[in-house]
């Protein structure tokens, strides 16, 4: 077990450092990052692995809200992506020769990406555990084929192509700064159309998520949302309205992945139901768990580091990359079996969570046990 | 629709019922003992139609040997394509969810993921990448005729062996030592291991027992279809899954029925006209529309206030609402007054949206301009068959009969 | 006890990831050929450089049978064409071969991937929903693309200089399968697809002909998977069609035609693209009785008409053991193209190689051919355009004895 112990040791050096200064580090880290590709250091392709990476960082941090902090399983997820994407792809792209700007464009798609969520909370909320988990997923593969059937709307398969490049500013605007004096190459960078361009979009949003989450997580609802998870009969009888809680943590999460969604597809240029399978959602789940449920720092590390795995392992085949393609996924499996046997808790865990997932008190496990008698009992009046 | 195309269409739906049955037995029944979703429980089914197929090239079967030998292969072909799922089920078990178990009930889930991947990729490697097909054999194609429908002797090949395979899992369930071992275990674990009982074995019987059938599935599906791609049990164990869900899971003669609700949903759902069912759904939205814009906000005002405190009755007849042509009857035939005092102003609205759904999914489905339900609707119908029904009923068809649960 | 069995867990973890590491480099043992990539300064041929030409393919995901026909198809042509030489310079070739898993936001990466490799031109993408994703890229980089798989009508909607195809527009296609139905003799046909691009792209095309035609149609949908179309089969048999069209892939078609025999149906004829027409597809309709006497159009001539063909047999069995996979040939031909280009560019500039490609005229295993300059009709800007084939008589296959064998 040396290797347990040297972790340990590891550990309890980094836990000296405040998670305030890892913070900053990290962050500075982001940003800094797309200028080791401008100085040379670092191949682009890792920039485009950067830039998904941010867009999976938003997904999970809405992910967490649903999963980390309210406890419910959602393996759907992606659908609220889905329907983000496509909002922007038909509102920004020669298929019906429109070009909506990009503000109103992001709030547009988050805000039916919440519609959706509303949709799917209000029936479900009162379903538990691995049935909400199937009715969710259910939900999924419904958008994803009616994506698919739609063929009028949405191209079906053939997806939707040719997506402009957003404009911060309107076209008119633009052309008046220019007018006045500002430089060109100042104003280039309010078309975004390069990797570099799309990084640092991404990144505000991830950042001004994760600054919003952060909040939200210490704030009234955010505890309210613990106390529903760790024991829901409590939480109710000191006041908590379930129902409203949850909706709001479903509502919310989806509207993240609505505005994941939109830059998704102004970044990809191109959008079609390939990338919306039901895999997606169970990537952003993992992503989740991996990083460490309801810990905003570890899910955004989860987030990277999933994201940028399969690159990883290309890279690291070095010269015999291109045998080593068809063992990628394979690797990729091998690796969530051993973090998660290895790892539970997550990279950087919640304190809250790490207690849970550890020792598991007998008593404990009989009273989710019970609790799940309780759901099967409490609804046979549906027959009466 | 005439007779021979019920007939078909039954005896078709009834097929694929008992191949999802065979699968959602293995979901439902570790479920029961361990309550987690055994997501790589797919991919033990498509490595028994695998190894079924590959045992038969190798033995090279054909319609030129004899009876015996053929009978014999065979036989092989069905022990191997129980026992490598078997074995694979008890590895499986053994390196990926003993380790996590007393652990959140997510963290199986998620290595149990993590295993189905890997198992795919690892069917492509040893198999290679292109989908693997059957011998073609004389008795794959043969044909009876039924009520003037033919009926391939195959799909009743299929659904005597499953209800006999059935048969003998509720005896191993209910009667013998080990079945009443796993009811233990399923029942309370710790209990179960003071009385003695090894649980652990326990644990590792019903893997093999659940993947076995799994395996025999895969065999079954690759003789009656005659390939198998590596990715086929993805797509079988959600379905599976599904059934296992709408049966209530853990429950196993539940996860039979759902199979075999879902297996006749899906093949009728696209070959019935439904001309009669179209209007009806019409019908119903209207009758919904009118009950909600018209009496609901005369009647009631502040009855309720938060999902929480309302009663279960009245909230189930407010979902009752959510589906418009099962309102019609209900409101009108038993119990109008009830369901008119109960529905506050947010039901309404939550009313409102059901019907809007449901009147954009008809416009979706019949937009073809037939009264019959466009093929490619298919898979959806599946999946919406299982969202209604939970809404219903939050445990599953027969979710209730917790006793009977492995 | 607790510590103890999390212990022989991870044990048996690490013989999980031993087995499979050993699975692992003994595949890699077995298909890796030493393919010397040492520069040499020979006194006398001159210098020798190696040129990377990258292999976008999809080995993971749905479609890993193509994938590999693909990378198979181009390591053929590197061993052929490798070593080419431009004046007193000898150039050797080094595939980067790379897994887009037929999904365009990896298929984004690899491109770029690509692109930071400087790669001078691509092989690929497979499927039509990564290579849409990827043309972008290659576009604003400058590198020329040519896939010999992606058939989708509207692949090159938006007219990049830079993508080329080896394989059949799909267009033309559905307008033959349209032909040949109604030479049949067809008044009811049914379309079935599988939901997949290719699939649909394909049905639409051809729908919309034979309705121009007046012929009554009625088009039927399954999931690319399914094993069950009980459902499917009986609305054919209550339509009372005479033909039916299958526009996906030989798995489902094998089904169907399976399916339609065992409920009494072997005297509708049958017919499909070349998604269908695979010596698998035989085995999958249930044997040679089942499958006698099914239609399928093919993007090329014929196998026995393309003028290398046996010679790329022979060596596709040789390397692999295996019939030629899906499209290989005309992967191989895309390189061999591009290599062409090369030559005739006369240099590794790939702004020279793009210019070439627009004119080239080439002489591979499928034909000679040349790339459309300007899109026409069914014909988008870069596609394969084959001496002496028109698109009104595109190759005709038919099943007899349990083979696909060509139509006069």
């Amino acid at each position: 077990m040396g290797l347990s112990r040297m972790l340990q040791t590891l550990r309890s050096i980094t836990e000296r450092v405040p998670r305030r200064v890892w913070a900053v580090a990290g962050f500075s880290l982001a940003a800094i990052f797309p200028l080791f590709n401008v100085l040379g250091f670092m191949p682009t392709a890792w920039l485009r692995v950067g830039v998904v990476s941010l867009v999976f960082v938003m997904l999970s941090l809405g992910l967490n809200v649903v999963m980390g902090e309210a406890g419910l399983l959602n393996l759907g997820y992606i659908a609220f992506f889905a329907v983000g994407a496509y909002t922007t792809a038909l509102l920004s792209s020669p298929k019906f020769g429109l070009r909506w700007p990009f503000w109103a464009l992001l709030v547009l798609s988050a805000l039916l990406a919440m519609v959706a969520g509303l949709l799917i909370g209000l029936p479900t909320l009162r379903l538990r555990g691995d049935y909400l988990a199937i009715v969710t997923l259910a939900f999924g593969e419904i958008v994803r084929l009616t994506i698919t059937n739609l063929q009028p709307l949405t191209n079906g398969p053939n997806g939707v192509t040719g997506i402009y490049p957003p404009r911060l500013l309107s076209q008119g605007a633009i052309d008046s700064l220019q007018a006045s004096g500002w430089s060109e190459a100042l104003l280039k960078w309010l078309v975004i159309d390069k990797p570099i361009e799309y990084y640092y979009l991404v990144f505000v949003f991830v950042v001004i998520t994760a600054f919003l989450i952060s909040n939200l997580k210490n704030s009234r609802v955010g505890r309210a949302w613990n106390a529903l998870r760790e024991d829901e009969l409590a939480a109710v009888s000191s006041g908590i309205t379930a129902a409203r809680a949850k909706l709001l943590s479903v509502v919310l999460s989806a509207g993240v992945a609505g505005l994941a969604g939109s830059v998704y597809a102004y970044y990809s240029n191109v959008i079609s139901p390939e990338s919306f399978l039901f895999m997606q959602s169970v990537i952003v789940v993992c992503m989740v768990v991996l990083g460490g449920m309801g810990s905003i720092p570890g899910v955004i590390i989860g987030a990277i580091v999933l994201q940028a795995l399969p690159q990883v392992i290309r890279e690291s085949a070095g010269a015999m990359r291109s045998e080593f393609e068809v063992y990628r996924m394979l690797i990729f499996g091998l690796l969530i079996v051993a973090m998660v046997i290895f790892r539970p808790e997550g990279l950087l865990p919640d304190k809250l969570w790490r207690q849970e997932v550890h020792e598991v008190d007998p008593r404990e496990l009989e009273k989710t046990r019970q609790s799940l008698f309780d759901v099967e009992e409490g609804h046979q009046d549906l027959e009466a | 629709m005439s007779l021979d195309h019920i007939v078909t269409v039954t005896i078709g739906g009834l097929t694929v019922g008992m191949i999802y049955a065979l699968v959602a037995l293995g979901y439902t029944m570790v479920y029961g003992v361990l309550e987690f979703i055994n997501f790589a429980h797919g991919e033990v089914f498509t490595v028994g139609g695998y190894v079924a197929a590959f045992t038969l090239f190798a033995l090279g079967v054909s319609d030129q040997m004899s009876t015996v030998a053929i009978i014999g292969s065979l036989l092989l072909a069905l022990v191997l394509s129980m026992a490598v799922p078997a074995a694979l089920g008890l590895l499986v078990e053994r390196v990926a969810y003993r380790p996590l178990r007393g652990r959140s009930r997510i963290m199986p889930l998620l290595s149990a993921i993590g295993v189905s991947i890997v198992l795919q990729q690892l069917i492509i490697i040893v198999f290679g990448p292109t989908p693997i097909t059957m011998p073609t054999l004389g008795i794959s194609s043969a044909s009876v005729s039924i009520l003037g429908a033919r009926i391939r002797v195959l799909a009743l090949v299929i659904i005597t062996v499953s209800v006999v395979l059935m048969a003998g899992l509720t005896y191993l369930v209910k009667a013998t030592r080990i079945g009443k071992a796993m009811r233990a275990t399923s029942q309370d674990m710790e209990a179960a291991e003071m009385m003695g009982i090894e649980t652990n074995q326990t644990i590792a019987f019903t893997f093999v027992v659940g993947s076995a059938l799994a395996g025999i599935g895969g065999l079954l599906v690759i003789m009656y279809y005659g390939s198998l791609k590596f990715d086929a049990g993805f797509l079988y164990g959600l379905k599976a899954f599904t059934a296992a869900v709408l049966g209530g899971i853990g429950n196993i003669p539940g996860a039979v029925v759902g199979a075999l609700v879902l297996g006749l949903t899906e093949t009728y759902g696209v070959s019935m006209d439904l001309g009669f069912l179209a209007w009806f759904v019409v019908a119903g939205l209207l009758m919904g529309l009118y009950v909600q814009l018209v009496l609901a906000p005369k009647k009631r005002l502040q009855h309720i206030s938060d999902d929480r405190r309302t009663p279960g009755y009245e909230r189930s007849i407010a979902n009752i609402y959510r589906l418009a042509p099962y309102l019609a009857v209900r409101t009108l035939v038993v119990e109008r007054t009830d369901a008119l005092r109960s529905v506050s102003a947010r039901h309404a609205v939550r009313l409102m949206l059901g019907n809007l759904f449901l009147v954009v999914t008809a416009a979706v489905l019949f937009a073809n301009g037939s009264s019959r339900i466009d093929t490619r609707w298919q898979p959806v119908i599946a999946f919406v068959v299982l969202m209604v029904i939970l809404m219903f009923r939050p445990s599953g068809i027969l979710g209730k009969h917790i006793t009977e649960k492995v | 006890m607790a510590r103890e069995m999390r212990l022989s867990a991870r044990k048996a973890l690490a013989i999980m990831l031993l087995v499979a590491l050993v699975v692992a480099s003994m595949s890699l043992a077995g298909c890796k050929k030493d393919e010397g990539t040492t520069v040499s300064d020979d006194e006398t041929a001159g210098k020798t450089e190696t040129i990377k030409i990258g292999v976008e393919t999809a080995l993971t995901g749905p479609l890993p049978d193509y994938g590999y026909a693909a990378q198979v198809g181009c390591e053929l042509a590197v061993e052929d064409f490798s070593g080419f030489t431009i004046g007193d310079t000898t150039y050797e070739i080094e595939l980067v071969v790379l897994d887009d898993k037929a999904e365009p936001t990896e298929a984004a990466i690899v491109a770029q991937t690509m692109v930071d490799e400087g790669v001078v031109g691509v092989i690929g993408g497979l499927t039509t929903g990564a290579t849409l994703a990827a043309m972008p890229i290659y576009a604003e980089n400058r590198i020329p693309q040519i896939s010999g798989s992606v058939t989708g009508p509207k692949a090159n909607e938006t007219d990049f200089d830079t993508f080329y195809r080896t394989c059949w527009n799909d267009g033309v296609q559905g307008e033959a399968l349209s032909v040949w139905a109604q030479e049949l003799g067809a008044k009811k046909v049914v379309l079935m697809d599988d939901n997949g691009a290719y699939a649909v792209g394909l049905a639409d095309v051809t729908e919309n002909s034979l309705k121009a035609a007046g012929v009554e149609t009625l088009r039927q949908n399954c999931q690319s998977g399914d094993k069950d179309l009980s459902a499917q089969v009986a609305n054919i048999k209550e339509f009372g069609a005479d033909v039916v069209i299958f526009t996906g892939y030989h798995p489902e078609a094998g089904l169907l035609r399976k399916q339609m025999v065992e409920a009494g149906m072997s005297d509708v004829q049958f017919m499909g693209g070349d998604g269908i027409k695979s010596a698998e597809f035989v085995a999958e309709a249930g044997g040679n009785a089942n499958a006698e006497g099914c239609y399928a159009t093919f993007g090329g001539f014929p196998e026995a008409q393309q003028p290398g063909y046996t010679a790329f047999a022979a060596k596709y069995l040789e390397k692999t053991g295996d019939e030629v996979g899906p499209y290989a040939q005309n992967n191989y031909d895309a390189l061999g193209a591009l290599v062409a280009a090369i030559k005739k560019a006369g240099s590794t500039d790939t702004e020279k190689i793009i210019e070439a490609l627009q004119t080239l005229e080439y002489e591979g295993v499928t034909g000679t051919f040349t790339f459309a300059s300007a899109t026409s009709g069914a014909v988008t800007r870069g596609d394969i355009v084959v001496t002496g084939l028109t698109p009104a008589n595109v190759p005709r296959y038919v099943v007899k004895d349990g083979a696909w064998i060509a139509v006069e």
